[in-house]
Protein backbone atom coordinates (compact mmCIF):
# COMPACT_ATOMS: atom_id res chain seq x y z
CA UNK A 1 0.00 0.00 0.00
CA UNK A 2 2.87 2.37 0.79
CA UNK A 3 4.04 1.97 -2.80
CA UNK A 4 0.60 2.95 -4.10
CA UNK A 5 1.10 6.18 -6.02
CA UNK A 6 -2.16 7.59 -4.63
CA UNK A 7 -0.66 7.35 -1.15
CA UNK A 8 2.51 9.08 -2.25
CA UNK A 9 0.59 11.79 -4.08
CA UNK A 10 0.35 14.17 -1.05
CA UNK A 11 4.13 13.87 -0.60
CA UNK A 12 4.66 14.88 -4.22
CA UNK A 13 2.36 17.85 -3.76
CA UNK A 14 4.29 18.85 -0.63
CA UNK A 15 7.52 18.61 -2.63
CA UNK A 16 6.12 20.84 -5.38
CA UNK A 17 4.94 23.37 -2.79
CA UNK A 18 8.43 23.50 -1.25
CA UNK A 19 9.94 24.08 -4.71
CA UNK A 20 7.40 26.83 -5.36
CA UNK A 21 8.36 28.39 -2.02
CA UNK A 22 12.03 28.28 -3.03
CA UNK A 23 11.20 29.95 -6.32
CA UNK A 24 9.14 32.57 -4.52
CA UNK A 25 12.01 33.27 -2.14
CA UNK A 26 14.35 33.62 -5.12
CA UNK A 27 12.21 36.09 -7.00
CA UNK A 28 10.90 37.97 -3.96
CA UNK A 29 13.96 40.04 -3.32
CA UNK A 30 15.13 41.38 -6.66
CA UNK A 31 16.26 44.93 -7.17
CA UNK A 32 13.68 46.63 -9.31
CA UNK A 33 14.24 49.84 -11.19
CA UNK A 34 11.33 51.40 -12.97
CA UNK A 35 11.79 54.46 -15.13
CA UNK A 36 8.62 56.05 -16.37
CA UNK A 37 9.27 59.47 -17.80
CA UNK A 38 8.14 61.34 -20.88
CA UNK A 39 11.27 60.30 -22.74
CA UNK A 40 11.90 56.85 -21.36
CA UNK A 41 10.05 53.85 -20.08
CA UNK A 42 12.06 50.94 -18.72
CA UNK A 43 11.83 48.14 -16.20
CA UNK A 44 15.00 46.55 -14.79
CA UNK A 45 14.93 43.49 -12.58
CA UNK A 46 18.16 42.31 -10.96
CA UNK A 47 18.41 39.09 -9.02
CA UNK A 48 21.11 38.81 -6.35
CA UNK A 49 23.39 35.72 -6.26
CA UNK A 50 21.40 33.95 -3.53
CA UNK A 51 18.02 34.92 -4.96
CA UNK A 52 19.16 33.87 -8.42
CA UNK A 53 20.43 30.55 -7.12
CA UNK A 54 17.09 29.81 -5.44
CA UNK A 55 15.03 30.90 -8.43
CA UNK A 56 17.06 29.02 -11.07
CA UNK A 57 17.62 26.05 -8.74
CA UNK A 58 13.89 25.83 -8.10
CA UNK A 59 13.09 25.86 -11.83
CA UNK A 60 15.62 23.09 -12.52
CA UNK A 61 14.40 21.08 -9.53
CA UNK A 62 10.79 21.57 -10.63
CA UNK A 63 11.44 20.15 -14.10
CA UNK A 64 13.42 17.21 -12.68
CA UNK A 65 10.60 16.46 -10.23
CA UNK A 66 8.02 16.73 -13.01
CA UNK A 67 9.89 14.11 -15.06
CA UNK A 68 10.03 11.65 -12.12
CA UNK A 69 6.43 12.48 -11.15
CA UNK A 70 5.04 11.75 -14.62
CA UNK A 71 7.13 8.57 -14.90
CA UNK A 72 5.62 7.34 -11.61
CA UNK A 73 2.15 8.41 -12.71
CA UNK A 74 2.48 6.50 -16.00
CA UNK A 75 3.74 3.43 -14.14
CA UNK A 76 0.77 3.58 -11.77
CA UNK A 77 -1.70 3.91 -14.65
CA UNK A 78 -0.10 0.98 -16.46
CA UNK A 79 -0.29 -1.19 -13.33
CA UNK A 80 -3.81 -0.07 -12.41
CA UNK A 81 -5.79 0.37 -15.63
CA UNK A 82 -9.07 0.44 -13.68
CA UNK A 83 -7.83 3.15 -11.29
CA UNK A 84 -6.04 5.54 -13.61
CA UNK A 85 -4.98 8.94 -12.35
CA UNK A 86 -5.46 11.84 -14.70
CA UNK A 87 -2.51 14.18 -15.32
CA UNK A 88 -4.73 17.12 -14.40
CA UNK A 89 -7.19 15.65 -11.91
CA UNK A 90 -10.17 17.66 -10.71
CA UNK A 91 -10.93 15.24 -7.91
CA UNK A 92 -7.91 14.73 -5.59
CA UNK A 93 -6.33 11.41 -6.61
CA UNK A 94 -5.15 10.76 -3.04
CA UNK A 95 -8.69 9.73 -2.07
CA UNK A 96 -8.62 5.99 -1.41
CA UNK A 97 -12.06 4.58 -2.08
CA UNK A 98 -11.66 0.97 -3.17
CA UNK A 99 -14.11 -0.20 -0.52
CA UNK A 100 -16.00 1.01 2.54
CA UNK A 101 -13.01 0.62 4.89
CA UNK A 102 -10.75 2.75 2.71
CA UNK A 103 -13.55 5.29 2.20
CA UNK A 104 -13.86 5.47 5.98
CA UNK A 105 -10.20 6.40 6.54
CA UNK A 106 -10.25 8.82 3.60
CA UNK A 107 -13.25 10.52 5.21
CA UNK A 108 -11.47 10.71 8.58
CA UNK A 109 -8.38 12.25 6.97
CA UNK A 110 -10.49 14.68 4.92
CA UNK A 111 -12.38 15.74 8.07
CA UNK A 112 -9.09 16.55 9.81
CA UNK A 113 -7.99 18.63 6.84
CA UNK A 114 -11.37 20.40 6.74
CA UNK A 115 -11.09 21.20 10.46
CA UNK A 116 -7.65 22.67 9.89
CA UNK A 117 -8.81 24.69 6.89
CA UNK A 118 -11.88 26.01 8.71
CA UNK A 119 -9.74 27.96 11.16
CA UNK A 120 -6.55 28.51 9.18
CA UNK A 121 -8.23 30.26 6.23
CA UNK A 122 -10.00 32.93 8.36
CA UNK A 123 -6.71 33.49 10.21
CA UNK A 124 -4.93 33.85 6.90
CA UNK A 125 -7.53 36.36 5.74
CA UNK A 126 -6.98 38.44 8.89
CA UNK A 127 -3.21 38.16 8.42
CA UNK A 128 -3.51 39.29 4.80
CA UNK A 129 -5.74 42.26 5.77
CA UNK A 130 -3.69 43.62 8.62
CA UNK A 131 -0.20 42.33 7.95
CA UNK A 132 2.42 45.06 7.76
CA UNK A 133 4.51 42.74 5.61
CA UNK A 134 4.60 42.72 1.85
CA UNK A 135 2.26 40.62 -0.29
CA UNK A 136 4.93 37.95 -0.65
CA UNK A 137 4.49 36.91 3.00
CA UNK A 138 0.80 36.28 2.39
CA UNK A 139 1.73 34.03 -0.52
CA UNK A 140 4.23 32.23 1.72
CA UNK A 141 1.49 31.78 4.34
CA UNK A 142 -0.81 30.25 1.69
CA UNK A 143 1.95 27.81 0.73
CA UNK A 144 2.51 26.88 4.38
CA UNK A 145 -1.22 26.17 4.81
CA UNK A 146 -1.24 24.02 1.67
CA UNK A 147 1.83 22.17 2.93
CA UNK A 148 0.27 21.50 6.35
CA UNK A 149 -2.99 20.41 4.69
CA UNK A 150 -1.23 17.68 2.69
CA UNK A 151 0.84 16.79 5.78
CA UNK A 152 -2.29 16.24 7.90
CA UNK A 153 -3.92 14.14 5.19
CA UNK A 154 -0.83 11.98 4.60
CA UNK A 155 -0.18 11.45 8.32
CA UNK A 156 -3.74 10.34 8.97
CA UNK A 157 -3.85 7.90 6.03
CA UNK A 158 -0.43 6.50 6.84
CA UNK A 159 -1.37 5.96 10.49
CA UNK A 160 -4.04 3.50 9.37
CA UNK A 161 -2.21 1.81 6.54
CA UNK A 162 0.59 -0.19 8.01
CA UNK A 163 1.85 -3.05 5.92
CA UNK A 164 1.86 -5.93 8.40
CA UNK A 165 -0.18 -8.88 7.12
CA UNK A 166 -1.49 -11.44 9.58
CA UNK B 1 -17.91 0.15 20.62
CA UNK B 2 -18.40 -2.72 18.18
CA UNK B 3 -16.45 -5.83 19.13
CA UNK B 4 -15.90 -8.80 16.86
CA UNK B 5 -14.45 -12.28 16.46
CA UNK B 6 -13.23 -11.81 12.89
CA UNK B 7 -9.56 -12.35 13.78
CA UNK B 8 -10.30 -15.42 15.88
CA UNK B 9 -12.47 -17.10 13.25
CA UNK B 10 -10.17 -16.11 10.42
CA UNK B 11 -7.29 -17.81 12.23
CA UNK B 12 -9.46 -20.89 12.86
CA UNK B 13 -10.04 -21.31 9.12
CA UNK B 14 -6.43 -20.47 8.30
CA UNK B 15 -7.22 -17.41 6.22
CA UNK B 16 -4.89 -14.44 5.92
CA UNK B 17 -6.43 -10.98 5.92
CA UNK B 18 -5.89 -10.89 2.16
CA UNK B 19 -7.67 -14.25 1.68
CA UNK B 20 -10.68 -13.08 3.64
CA UNK B 21 -10.61 -9.70 1.89
CA UNK B 22 -10.75 -11.43 -1.50
CA UNK B 23 -13.67 -13.59 -0.41
CA UNK B 24 -15.76 -10.61 0.65
CA UNK B 25 -14.40 -8.28 -2.04
CA UNK B 26 -12.60 -5.71 0.13
CA UNK B 27 -8.94 -4.81 0.65
CA UNK B 28 -6.73 -6.46 3.26
CA UNK B 29 -6.56 -3.12 5.04
CA UNK B 30 -10.32 -3.05 5.55
CA UNK B 31 -10.19 -6.47 7.21
CA UNK B 32 -7.41 -5.14 9.46
CA UNK B 33 -9.50 -2.04 10.37
CA UNK B 34 -12.48 -4.24 11.28
CA UNK B 35 -10.36 -6.58 13.40
CA UNK B 36 -8.84 -3.65 15.29
CA UNK B 37 -12.29 -2.14 15.82
CA UNK B 38 -11.29 1.00 13.93
CA UNK B 39 -14.17 0.61 11.53
CA UNK B 40 -17.71 -0.73 11.82
CA UNK B 41 -18.66 -2.53 8.61
CA UNK B 42 -21.96 -2.06 6.81
CA UNK B 43 -24.72 -4.63 7.17
CA UNK B 44 -23.90 -5.99 3.71
CA UNK B 45 -20.23 -6.48 4.54
CA UNK B 46 -21.08 -7.94 7.96
CA UNK B 47 -23.32 -10.52 6.29
CA UNK B 48 -20.63 -11.36 3.74
CA UNK B 49 -18.04 -11.77 6.51
CA UNK B 50 -20.37 -13.95 8.55
CA UNK B 51 -20.97 -16.15 5.50
CA UNK B 52 -17.24 -16.41 4.71
CA UNK B 53 -16.47 -17.32 8.32
CA UNK B 54 -19.40 -19.77 8.50
CA UNK B 55 -21.18 -18.08 11.35
CA UNK B 56 -23.96 -15.54 11.81
CA UNK B 57 -23.68 -11.79 12.31
CA UNK B 58 -24.76 -11.96 15.97
CA UNK B 59 -21.91 -14.31 16.79
CA UNK B 60 -19.42 -12.31 14.79
CA UNK B 61 -20.23 -8.80 16.03
CA UNK B 62 -21.59 -7.44 19.29
CA UNK B 63 -21.64 -4.17 21.19
CA UNK B 64 -19.24 -3.81 24.10
CA UNK B 65 -22.05 -2.53 26.32
CA UNK B 66 -24.08 -5.72 25.62
CA UNK B 67 -21.13 -7.73 26.87
CA UNK B 68 -21.13 -5.70 30.09
CA UNK B 69 -24.90 -6.24 30.53
CA UNK B 70 -24.48 -9.98 30.18
CA UNK B 71 -21.84 -10.13 32.96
Amino acid sequence: MKSDFRMQYPLWMMGFIVVLGMFLFGVSSPTTTIVNSEREQSFLLELGPIGGLFAIGAVILYFLMMIVFYTQLKRHNKKNPSEKISIFPIRPPEYLEQDEGMTHITRKASQKVYTFMSWSLPLLAVFAMFSPFTRIYTVFAILVIALIQYGIYYREIRKHLKEEDE
Amino acid sequence: MLKNRVKELRARYGFTQSDLGKQVNVTRQTIAFIEKGEFSPSITLSLKLAKALQTNVNDLFWLEEDEEHEK
